[in-house]
């Protein structure tokens, strides 16, 4: 490198790591790359710099600039944390309102729902995230090249046998096999699940779903279309209007998909319902046949339902979320009192 | 899918109903129909076609669908063809991966621009116009779901293969893509020339104006291998969306005499070879055995057996005694339980009550523990004032090379390593809080890690939690009796799954608001001068109320000051705004505070 830079990147990196406050940063940012700062001044002299030489000499200016700015950069988080320790540490004499803390939303919704099921003898269940082929999509009645597979884009472990389960409908494949010799069961299930979706305002590789289940003798489908019912009227109201219609899932059969009439126009249709005046909200059905058979258990004996819903748009609409990224990490917070 | 409703009408000429009625009614059968709207004077829905009924990727199976829920006649548009004709043509077919094909050659054809009947149907689906023959092909195949295609003989020749491809290394697609090709995909070739995919047309033998003689050709294949080809070749078209699905080959002879006829018609010509008819395993259906009572088990509300006939009669099954056996269109129709949601679809879901849930039945706690522990442990920690997080379950860069998880097609380069630990994802965390000037951070996530050990995956739960000042967080801990070490400045993590765990835990229900941060908490100071001593928590309280909780994240009291000249008391309050620009918190703070 150019020892001219060399010089200046040296001088400057000691300069830096020494600086304590955000306003020594601000000054020091201005004198390097303000508009009458240094690197403004060698990149106005760089037409002096013989033409053969330029090319390399214009790199090396760029690489230097952009090592500056990044620990500059670094050093302004360093100074933020301390002060906000030193702010902490200056809080003996303080009087403020009990700190509480706060469940994340998901949770809260989680448990809203274990609740309702809770009451009506559901366990709660949960299954590994890493699964195989077999359990996500063969013990569900999607063999391998079904179009079906389509549906849920998988991200892979291992292709084909290991990936990420997509649906809390996996988490049904394993508890069918585990407890096939130990019915009945009503089980209710919160968990994550992964899609090869890129990251942005309305979309995330990961979310979060809820699935219920139930395996009996004799169960229906009034009581599938009940209890979902029972399920939707917990969580949004006693007046909330919920039509349940034919849906094909491969797990289930006959299947049924609940729609909510559009809490934004009423049915009348809008942007945010696509104009069909309804919002879907998940899937349903009565277990397949073949889904029983698989895990070993009579579907001449034993009948069941099964019903899933994602839990990431329901809640950001809760809480007047607008980004889904928001939900992981990012920038959700609490309020660290009741005001 | 688009479905104009004139055209559906011709299927059901006594389909009357309102558009909003039809929209509905599809739906609840089980055709999700989002709305309609109105093109050139025609009322078009936009449908979603469920994978499993390919039959309805047309407009023929959608309208057999609606005819039995209508219980109104359908009419079937095709006529019959008959063709003169000896000439035999040389058509081969080499792969088992044809199921049907039909062919035929048509000559001294008068090509042109399309009617505007045509030109608005294709508008009407998304589709541009390209000339009455093709617009032909594509009529047919939005009309029956049956993809075909015609082929221009001047360019093509008459020799056309069914193939695998094994001579051909690259395909100019018919809006000029290059493909690059290997033996997996099928093919109809030339002996010189690659022609056509199974799914998308070539430019080599493209029709155009000056066409005069086409072979045309409606074809099914193994859809497993259009499925796979259409993805090698990154290559997703109508054709290919309809010819993954389970078409009925019986259907090609309908939709073959109704293609020709339209040419005939709009294209003036002659057919000019025999009808080459491919189709060495005709579809066999089996009889599924029906028990009449089990729509009513199955739904939990009476459904009369003669309405189930009723059903699978307009349906168009064959009925021995209880041996159902569906038409050949009805791919979807293999066993009991799917003769059992015709029924009960037809019948109707919304006469299913909504308001008979099951109530509580003992059936024993299958509970794993570990959700036992888990939730307990969430709610020590909040009454400790932590904040759950959740964070990113795919993370960039492994803790340990050795033992990380990596995903083989993740398309979020940031996201592409299965997280070995919770604390640099909470690291990330409070960096973001830091960005917001968050004071007083205290937080926690419950959740899994992953590694590997040789070729097994193992996943942990794992405890993550910070707090901004590390000898409350070391308290904390043990409070909690987790025996573990800080591990970055105020961070610390533990493997929960093997604490000991309750017998059961009923969590507690908690309602809060959560906060989308959208620009830093602004904390702006401020001093009152009050004749007497008050209460610092009740002062709080009642600027609380003035600010409003909309914008105001926290209110302190500072300090508390008495002046020995004036006896007064003065109150210093922070406070702290939230998703407000500078000028408007302090616009805020000043009118609270009186300090205009």
């Amino acid at each position: 490198m150019n020892q001219n830079l060399e010089n200046i990147k040296t001088q400057y990196l000691k300069k830096i790591s020494n600086l304590k406050t955000d306003k020594e940063l601000e000054n020091l940012r201005i004198e390097l790359f303000g508009r009458n700062g240094l690197f403004n001044d060698l990149f106005t002299k760089l037409k002096e710099i013989p033409v053969e030489k330029r090319r390399e000499y214009g790199q090396e200016l760029n690489v230097t600039k952009n090592e500056l700015e990044r620990l500059i950069a670094i050093q302004s988080q360093k100074v933020q944390k301390t002060e906000i320790k030193k702010m902490n540490n200056l809080r003996s004499n303080i009087y403020d309102l009990p700190k509480m803390g706060h469940l994340h939303p998901i949770t809260q919704t989680e448990r809203q729902l274990n609740e309702v099921f809770r009451k009506l003898g559901f366990s709660v269940y949960n299954s590994p995230e890493i699964v195989t082929d077999e359990f996500n999509f063969e013990r569900l009645n999607v063999p391998q090249n079904h179009p079906a597979r389509d549906m849920q884009d998988s991200i892979y472990i291992k292709e084909p046998e290991y990936l990420l389960r997509t649906q809390t409908s996996t988490i049904e494949s394993y508890l069918l096999k585990a407890k096939s010799k130990d019915l009945p069961i009503r089980a209710a299930f919160p968990g994550s699940v992964f899609r090869n979706e890129k990251v942005n305002r309305s979309n995330h590789f990961v979310f979060h779903q809820y699935q219920a289940v139930v395996v009996d003798k004799n169960v229906t489908m009034k009581d599938l279309i009940g209890t979902m019912d029972l399920m939707f009227k917990t969580l949004y109201g006693p007046d909330v209007v919920v039509r349940y219609r034919c849906k094909y899932y491969p797990e289930v059969e006959p299947g049924v998909g609940p729609d909510m009439q559009c809490f934004s126009c009423h049915g009348q249709g809008c942007p945010l319902c696509k104009y069909a005046g309804w919002i879907e909200m998940g899937g349903s059905g009565m277990i397949h046949p073949k889904v029983l058979e698989a895990a070993g258990i009579d579907p001449q004996v034993w009948s069941g339902f099964a019903f899933g819903m994602g839990l990431d748009r329901w809640t950001m609409a809760q809480k007047n979320i607008k980004d889904i990224r928001t939900l992981m990490g990012g920038n959700l917070a609490y309020k660290p009192n009741e005001l | 899918m688009k479905i104009i409703y004139s055209e559906l009408q011709k299927f059901i000429p006594d389909l009357k109903v309102e558009p909003q009625k039809l929209r509905d009614d599809l739906t609840m059968i089980g055709h999700f129909t989002n709305y309609f709207e109105e093109i050139d004077g025609e009322i078009v829905f936009d449908l979603d076609i469920k994978v499993n009924r390919g039959d309805c990727l047309g407009y023929y199976g959608l309208a057999r669908d609606l005819s039995v829920f209508y219980n109104l006649p359908f009419q079937n548009l095709s006529k019959p063809i008959n063709s003169s004709s000896n000439y035999s043509l040389p058509i081969k077919v080499t792969t088992q991966n044809v199921k049907r094909v039909m062919s035929t050659k048509i000559s001294n054809l008068n090509n042109s621009s399309s009617p505007i009947w045509l030109q608005t149907f294709l508008k009407c689906h998304g589709s541009n116009s390209i000339n009455t023959l093709v617009d032909l092909t594509n009529y047919i195949m939005f009309l029956y779901g049956i993809p075909n295609h015609a082929f221009d003989t001047a360019k093509s020749g008459e020799n056309l293969i069914w193939e695998m491809n094994s001579k051909f290394k690259e395909f100019i697609s018919l809006d000029g893509s290059k493909l690059i090709l290997d033996n997996k995909i099928l093919m109809i070739n030339n002996p010189n020339k690659a022609l056509s995919l199974s799914f998308w047309g070539g430019e080599s033998c493209a029709i155009d104006l000056t066409t005069t003689e086409t072979i045309i050709e409606l074809a099914i294949y193994n859809r497993t291998t259009v499925r796979q080809n259409s993805r090698q070749l990154k290559s997703v078209t109508e054709a290919s969306i309809r010819l993954e699905k389970d078409l009925d080959s019986e259907l090609i002879p309908t939709a073959f005499n109704h293609l020709t006829n339209l040419i005939l018609e709009n294209c003036g010509g002659q057919i000019n070879s025999q009808i080459f008819d491919y189709y060495p395993n005709p579809v066999k259906i089996s009889g599924i055995e029906f028990d009449s009572k089990l729509p009513s088990q199955v739904s939990g509300i009476n459904i009369p057996q003669d309405f189930s006939i009723d059903v699978f009669n307009r349906l168009g099954c064959q009925i021995n005694n209880n041996l159902i056996t569906p038409p050949s269109l009805r791919k979807d129709i293999t066993i009991e339980a799917d003769l059992i949601e015709e029924v009960v679809r037809f019948h109707g879901y919304q006469k299913i009550p909504t308001n008979q849930a099951l109530t509580f039945k003992e059936v024993g706690d299958i509970t794993p523990p570990e959700i036992y522990l888990i939730e307990s442990l969430k709610d020590k920690l909040i009454e400790l004032g932590y904040d759950e997080v959740l964070t990113w379950p795919l993370v960039t860069s492994p803790v340990d090379k050795k033992t990380v998880i990596k995903t083989q097609n993740s398309i979020n380069s940031e996201a592409i390593y299965l997280r070995q630990s919770l604390i640099p994802s909470l690291e990330q965390q409070l960096d973001q809080y830091t960005r917001f000037k968050l004071p007083e951070p205290q937080f926690f996530e419950i959740g899994k890690v992953f590694s590997k050990e040789g070729d097994n995956f193992i996943e942990k739960n794992a405890l993550g939690i910070y707090h901004h000042n590390q000898s409350q967080l070391l308290t904390d801990l043990e409070k909690l009796n987790l025996k573990t070490q800080i591990i970055n400045d105020n961070f610390a993590e533990i493997i929960i799954d093997n604490l000991p765990k309750p017998e059961k835990y009923i969590p507690n229900q908690q309602q809060n608001n959560a906060i989308e941060l959208t620009s830093q908490i602004i904390a702006l100071d401020a001093n009152i001068i009050l004749d007497t001593k008050e209460d610092p928590i009740n002062l709080i309280e009642k600027y609380s109320q003035i600010i409003g909780s909309k914008n105001l994240w926290k209110l302190i009291v500072t300090d508390i000051y008495q002046d020995p000249k004036t006896n007064k008391y003065r109150y210093t309050f922070q406070a702290s705004y939230f998703n407000l620009d500078d000028k408007t918190a302090k616009s805020i703070h000043l009118k609270t505070f009186d300090l205009i």
